[in-house]
C-alpha cells in the first residue's frame, strides 16, 4: 500500500517521530554515535500492555478427558472427575495440577463448531470464520499483532512456538493484515533465523558497517524521505534491538529447579520459553503440544499427554499470576476440535465438533467460571451453544476492544469478527 | 512581406486551436501528450517540477525499469561517458530490444497473473518460459489474455497457459475475482453477496454475469491424461440473492461483461451437447463452451475497462503508482488522478493493438518518467499525484536479488564463464554482417542470446531466498513492507554474505587489487549505487579504509554491505 508521508496513519506518526529524534541527534552532533540507539527502546514491562497466550493442543483433544468429564456413563471412559479449586466445577483427573488453579480458569463447555476435518477446524478456531474460497481471514494472532502490538517493539507481534517444523514467517496467517502480522515460528524453540551476528564479524566491525550505512542514508534521504524509506531504516533498528534481546529465546538462562517445575520435555521448555517472551514485551504467543488425534488407545495417550501438559501449563499460569501479568495476559487451552463421546474399537475416539469445550484464562476473563452444558453422555449441546465466531467475539471482548467493530482495508470496511457471532458474556469479567 | 507572413502563421495557428482546443496536438508522440498532460494539471507544475534526474539516475532507474537489475559499473560508465545527445532514447530502444528485457517483463507479467501463487498443477519454468516469450516476441496484451483464458491444459503445447485457471483449482468465484481485478482492474469481490455496500457502480449483478462464464467449469483429474484439467459442462444457469434483500429476489443472469451485453448462444441439439460426455475422472468437453468465450469477449480495442486497466498497470510498473489507485478499484468515486490522461493512454494503447513494448517506449520517453527523485526546495511535500518527481519504488523481490548478483559481481562471474568461449575477433567485429565472418558473428551474439537464459536459469535459484523474504501473501498483490526479519535476512543471513565474500572477478576482489583510494571509491560507488561518489564521499571511503587497514578485505566487505543495505540501493529512484 503505498503511504504518503503525511497520510496520518499510525505507522506514519511513529516513523515520524523516530526521524525527528534522528534529526535532533544531529542537531546536537551526535548523529552517528550510537547507530542502535534510536528510535530508544527503553519500554519497562507495561503491566497496562495486554498480551495474548494461545496453548494449541494439536490434533483435538478430548473434552471428555479433561473440561468435560462424564464420569461412569457408556462415554464416559475409564477417569474420575475432580473436584478444583471452584466449588461446582469438576474436571477430569488427568488434570489435577490444573484443578488447582481452576479458580483462574473459565470453561466454555457449548462448544459447536460444525466442522470435523482437522484444517478447516484448526481455521475456524484461529480465525472465528468458516473457509471461503475468495476469502482470507487473518488469525487471532495477527489480529492481536496489529491490534495490540506496538510499532516499536523488536519481537515478532505473532509468535508460534512449534515442537519441530521449519522456522520462519508464516505469511498467510495474516491474510489481508499483511507479512508484518504474520507469525513467526520458533521450530523446537530455537531463535528467529539469522538473529545471530555472523561468526567472522565483531560487534565493533557490526557496529561501524551500520554507522557507514546510516550516513550514506541520511545524504540520501535528504531530500527523498518517504513512510517507506522511514519504514525500511526502521527495520535495521528494530533488527538490532531483537539481536540485543537474544537471551530471551535462551532458556538456559532459567535456574535449574524452575525448568524441572516446567518439565525437562518440549512442551515444558516450550512454555518457559513462552512466559520468558511474554515478561520481555511478546505480544501473542502460540504453543504448540503434539499430538492428540487418538483415534485409537485414546485413553493411553490423553495420561501421556495431559500428563505433560498439565503441571507445566499450572506452573505457567502461576508465574504469570505471581509476577502481576495473568491479569493483562489473555489465555486460550484449544484445539481444531473435540473427540467423538463414542469410544471405538480401537479404543480410540474420533473427530467431533459437535459438543466440546475449551479453557480461558487471566486478561477479562471471569475466573471458575462455566459457560454452556452438554448432556449426560456429552453427545449434544444442551444450553448455550456457541461457535468459532462467539469464541473470536469473546476474545477481543475479553482484550478490551469492541468486536463488532471493522478493519478497513484500502477503504474496505471488513468486520474483525463474524458480524453473525457476538461475546460469551457469561465467562467475561 | 513580414506582416504577410505572421498573419499567415497566425491563421494556421488559429485552425489548431479550432481543432485541438485544449492545445494537445494529437499528432505530437503519446511522450509528450504524458507531459502535456501531467503539466496541465497542476498550476504552476512548472515552478514545482524536479528537475530532470541526472544521467546516473536515469540509466539506473531505465535498467530497473526494464531490465529488472541495476547495470554493471562498466555500463554506467559508457553511458556516462557518451555525449551523444540522443543516448536515452538509444539506451531505452537497446533494453527494449534486450533478453533482460524479455526476462523481466516476463516475471512482471507472472507476478501480476499469478501473485505467486504456487505451483501445484504446471510447473513455473514452462509459464514462465511461455511469459519470457511472449514478452520476447512483443506478442499483444489482448492475444495473450486471450490465450491464457482459452486453454484447458488438455494440450501439452499450450498447457502452461492454463496456470491461470489451474491453480486457482478453476473455482469460478475466485476466477471470477480475480479476472475482474487483473483484467477489468475492478474489484468486484463484494458483489458475491449483495451490490457493492460502499461502490455505487460496483453490482452483484457484474459479477454474476462474469461467473457464468465460468460457473460451468471445474477442475478435473483426467485419469487418461494423468494431470488436472479444466473440464466444463453444458449447463448450468446461474441464480442470485442479495444477502441485503428482505424479500429474497432470485435474479438471473446468462454470461455478461458488467454493463455489456447478454452474450449470443447457439441453440445446440439435445443430445449432442457434449464432444466429451461428462464421467467420473474425465474432462468434459461441450459443444458450446461458455469460457472459451470469455477472451473474446473480454479481451477487445472496445472494452473500456479491459484498455483502461492495462494502460494504468503499465504506468503504475513505470511510474510507481497507479493513475488509478489502487490498481484494481476503478470505478466512478476513484477517479483517475488524470482522467483526460488516463482516456488517452486507454485509446492509444488500444489504437497501438496492444503494443506493450511501444507504450512502455512512450512511458520511459516523457519527461514524466525521466523527471528527478530529488526534491526541488518549491516542491516540498509534494502529492505522489501530482508526478512533480519522481516517485521512490520499492525494488521487487525480484529487482532486490538481481540487483544485489549484479552489485556483488555475481553476475558477472557467470558471464565471465560463458564469455569466455566467444572469440575475442568476435567480440571486437564492427564490420558488416554480409560476410561469413559476420554471419558467424551474428550466429553467435545469437548464441549470446540463448546465453543469456542459462544465466538465468544458474542465477534464478538465488532469487527464491527473496521471494520467501520479501514476496506478498499467495493471492494477493505485491506490496511493499518492511520487517526486521527481512533486514535480519540482508544483515546477517548466509545469501548476501556469501555474495560479498571474495572470488576471482567479484566485487570485493576487484575493489582489493585497486590501491588508489579514489579508483576504489568509484569502483565501489558504480558497482552498488549506479554513480560517482562525492568529494566528501570518497573521504568517507578513504577514513573507513584507514581505521581498519589490518583487516582491508573485511573492510571492504563491510563498507560494500553498508552501500547494498542502504536506502539508496533499496529503492528505485
Amino acid at each position: 500500500m503505498w503511504c504518503s508521508y503525511s497520510c496520518g496513519s499510525s505507522e506514519h506518526s511513529l516513523s515520524r517521530r523516530g526521524f525527528l529524534a534522528g534529526a535532533l541527534g544531529g542537531a546536537l552532533g551526535t548523529l552517528v554515535s550510537d547507530p542502535f540507539s534510536r528510535p530508544a527502546f527503553t519500554r519497562e514491562l507495561n503491566k497496562q500492555q495486554k498480551r495474548v497466550l494461545m496453548i494449541w493442543l494439536h490434533g483435538g483433544v478430548s473434552q471428555l478427558e479433561s473440561w468435560d468429564p462424564k464420569p461412569g456413563t457408556k462415554t464416559g471412559g475409564p477417569f474420575l472427575a475432580i473436584p478444583t479449586s471452584v466449588p461446582g466445577i469438576h474436571i477430569c483427573e488427568l488434570l489435577p495440577y490444573t484443578a488447582r488453579i481452576m479458580h483462574h480458569l473459565a470453561l466454555v463447555r457449548g462448544l459447536n463448531t460444525a466442522e470435523d476435518d482437522h484444517g478447516k477446524g484448526a481455521y475456524i478456531m484461529h480465525t472465528g470464520r468458516r473457509q471461503e474460497p475468495a476469502m482470507k481471514w487473518p488469525h487471532l494472532g495477527s489480529v492481536c499483532a496489529k491490534l495490540l502490538g506496538e510499532a516499536k517493539n523488536p519481537l515478532p507481534g505473532y509468535i508460534l512456538i512449534t515442537p519441530h517444523g521449519n522456522g520462519g514467517v508464516n505469511n498467510e496467517d495474516a491474510a489481508f493484515l499483511g507479512p508484518r502480522f504474520a507469525s513467526v515460528s520458533l521450530s523446537d524453540g530455537h531463535a528467529p533465523a539469522n538473529l545471530d551476528r555472523p561468526a567472522a564479524l565483531t560487534e565493533t566491525a557490526d557496529y561501524k558497517r551500520h554507522e557507514f550505512r546510516m550516513l550514506a542514508n541520511q545524504r540520501f534521504l535528504r531530500s527523498r524521505r518517504t513512510a517507506q524509506t522511514e519504514a525500511y531504516t526502521n527495520s535495521y533498528d528494530q533488527a538490532a534491538q531483537l539481536m540485543r534481546k537474544r537471551d530471551l529465546f535462551d532458556i538456559s538462562k532459567e535456574p535449574p529447579l524452575v525448568v524441572d517445575r516446567y518439565g525437562r520435555h518440549d512442551f515444558g521448555r516450550h512454555c518457559l520459553m513462552a512466559r520468558r517472551l511474554l515478561e520481555g514485551g511478546a505480544t501473542f504467543v502460540k504453543v504448540m503440544h503434539s499430538n492428540y488425534d487418538t483415534h485409537h488407545e485414546n485413553f493411553d495417550f490423553h495420561i501421556e499427554q495431559l500428563g505433560e501438559f498439565d503441571r507445566p501449563f499450572a506452573s505457567l499460569i502461576d508465574d504469570l499470576h505471581d509476577r502481576g501479568l495473568l491479569s493483562s495476559t489473555l489465555v486460550l487451552v484449544v484445539s481444531e476440535f473435540g473427540r467423538t463421546p463414542n469410544i471405538n474399537r480401537l479404543y480410540g475416539r474420533d473427530h467431533w465438533s459437535k459438543a466440546w469445550s475449551i479453557a480461558l484464562a487471566g486478561c477479562g476473563i471471569k475466573g471458575g467460571s462455566a459457560s454452556g452444558k452438554t448432556n449426560a453422555e456429552g453427545t449434544a449441546v444442551t444450553d448455550r451453544q456457541v461457535n468459532g465466531g462467539h469464541l473470536f467475539h469473546t476474545y477481543l471482548s475479553a482484550l478490551g476492544f469492541n468486536s463488532k467493530k471493522n478493519f478497513y482495508i484500502e477503504q474496505r470496511p471488513i468486520p474483525i469478527a463474524d458480524p453473525k457471532a457476538a461475546p460469551i458474556t457469561e465467562v467475561l469479567a | 512581406m513580414l506582416p504577410y507572413l505572421v498573419l499567415l502563421r497566425l491563421r494556421f495557428v488559429w485552425v489548431l486551436l479550432i481543432l485541438f482546443p485544449a492545445g494537445v496536438f494529437a499528432g505530437d508522440p503519446l511522450h509528450q501528450r504524458i507531459d502535456q498532460a501531467i503539466a496541465a494539471a497542476k498550476p504552476d507544475f512548472a515552478r514545482l517540477a524536479a528537475s530532470s534526474a541526472s544521467d546516473a539516475e536515469f540509466v539506473r532507474r531505465i535498467y530497473l525499469d526494464l531490465t529488472g537489475s541495476i547495470p554493471t559499473a562498466d555500463e554506467t560508465r559508457a553511458f556516462l561517458k557518451d555525449p551523444s545527445l540522443d543516448k536515452r532514447p538509444a539506451l531505452i530502444d537497446r533494453l527494449l530490444n534486450s533478453a533482460e528485457h524479455a526476462r523481466h517483463f516476463g516475471t512482471v507479467l507472472d507476478v501480476m497473473l499469478m501473485e505467486r501463487l504456487p505451483d501445484k498443477y504446471v510447473p513455473h519454468a514452462p509459464w514462465l518460459a511461455y511469459l519470457r516469450e511472449s514478452a520476447a516476441e512483443n506478442k499483444p496484451w489482448d492475444q495473450l489474455v486471450r490465450e491464457i483464458l482459452s486453454s484447458d491444459g488438455a494440450d501439452p503445447r499450450n498447457r502452461p497457459t492454463a496456470k491461470f485457471y489451474l491453480e486457482r483449482q478453476a473455482e469460478p468465484n475466485l476466477l471470477t475475482r480475480d479476472i475482474s481485478r487483473l483484467f477489468l482492474g475492478t474489484n468486484l469481490q463484494c458483489c458475491q453477496c449483495h451490490d457493492h455496500p460502499r461502490i455505487d457502480d460496483y453490482k452483484q449483478a457484474h459479477y454474476y454475469g462474469l461467473f457464468a462464464f465460468l460457473n460451468r467449469s471445474s477442475l478435473v483429474v483426467d485419469k487418461k491424461l494423468n494431470m488436472a484439467v479444466v473440464s466444463e459442462k453444458a449447463d448450468g444457469e446461474v441464480s442470485f440473492q442479495s444477502v441485503f434483500d428482505p424479500a429474497k429476489v432470485t435474479k438471473r443472469t446468462g454470461p455478461r461483461l458488467p454493463e455489456g451485453p447478454p452474450l449470443k448462444e447457439p441453440a445446440v441439439e439435445k443430445g449432442k451437447e457434449y464432444v466429451v460426455v461428462p464421467a467420473a475422472d474425465t474432462r468434459a468437453v461441450p459443444r458450446f463452451s461458455r469460457r472459451a468465450l470469455l477472451g473474446p469477449t473480454l479481451a477487445r480495442p472496445d472494452n473500456e475497462q479491459f484498455k483502461r486497466n492495462i494502460a494504468n498497470r503499465l504506468w503504475a510498473m513505470m511510474m510507481g503508482r497507479g493513475l488509478i489507485h489502487p490498481l484494481d478499484l476503478d470505478h466512478s468515486a476513484n477517479l483517475p488522478s488524470h482522467p483526460a490522461l488516463l482516456k488517452l493512454l486507454a485509446e492509444d494503447i488500444a489504437a497501438r493493438k496492444f503494443d506493450m513494448r511501444s507504450f512502455l517506449r512512450e512511458l520511459a520517453l516523457s519527461q514524466t518518467y525521466q523527471r528527478s527523485s530529488e526534491q526541488s526546495s518549491a516542491g516540498n511535500e509534494a502529492e505522489p499525484t501530482n508526478y512533480t518527481v519522481a516517485l521512490l519504488k520499492p525494488l521487487t523481490p525480484e529487482q532486490l536479488a538481481w540487483s544485489l548478483m549484479q552489485a556483488t559481481g555475481l553476475t558477472d562471474i557467470e558471464r565471465a564463464e560463458w564469455s569466455k568461449k566467444l572469440p575475442a575477433k568476435a567480440a571486437a567485429y564492427t564490420g558488416s554482417i554480409h560476410t561469413p565472418f559476420g554471419m558467424a558473428v551474428v550466429a553467435l551474439f545469437m548464441e549470446t542470446n540463448n546465453k543469456e537464459v542459462t544465466l538465468y536459469a544458474r542465477l534464478s535459484p538465488h532469487v527464491a531466498p527473496f521471494v520467501k523474504a520479501f514476496g506478498s501473501l499467495p493471492g494477493q498483490a505485491q506490496e511493499f513492507d518492511a520487517r526486521l526479519d527481512q533486514a535480519l535476512f540482508l544483515a546477517n543471513g548466509p545469501t548476501v554474505r556469501s555474495w560479498l565474500a571474495p572470488r576471482p572477478g567479484n566485487l570485493i576482489d576487484r575493489l582489493a587489487r585497486l590501491t588508489n583510494t579514489d579508483a576504489l571509491a568509484e569502483e565501489l560507488y558504480l558497482s552498488v549505487l549506479t554513480r560517482l561518489p562525492s568529494a566528501e564521499e570518497r573521504k568517507e571511503v578513504a577514513d573507513f579504509l584507514a581505521a581498519r587497514s589490518n583487516d582491508r578485505s573485511m573492510a571492504l566487505q563491510d563498507m560494500a554491505w553498508a552501500l547494498l543495505a542502504s536506502a539508496e540501493f533499496r529503492f528505485n529512484h
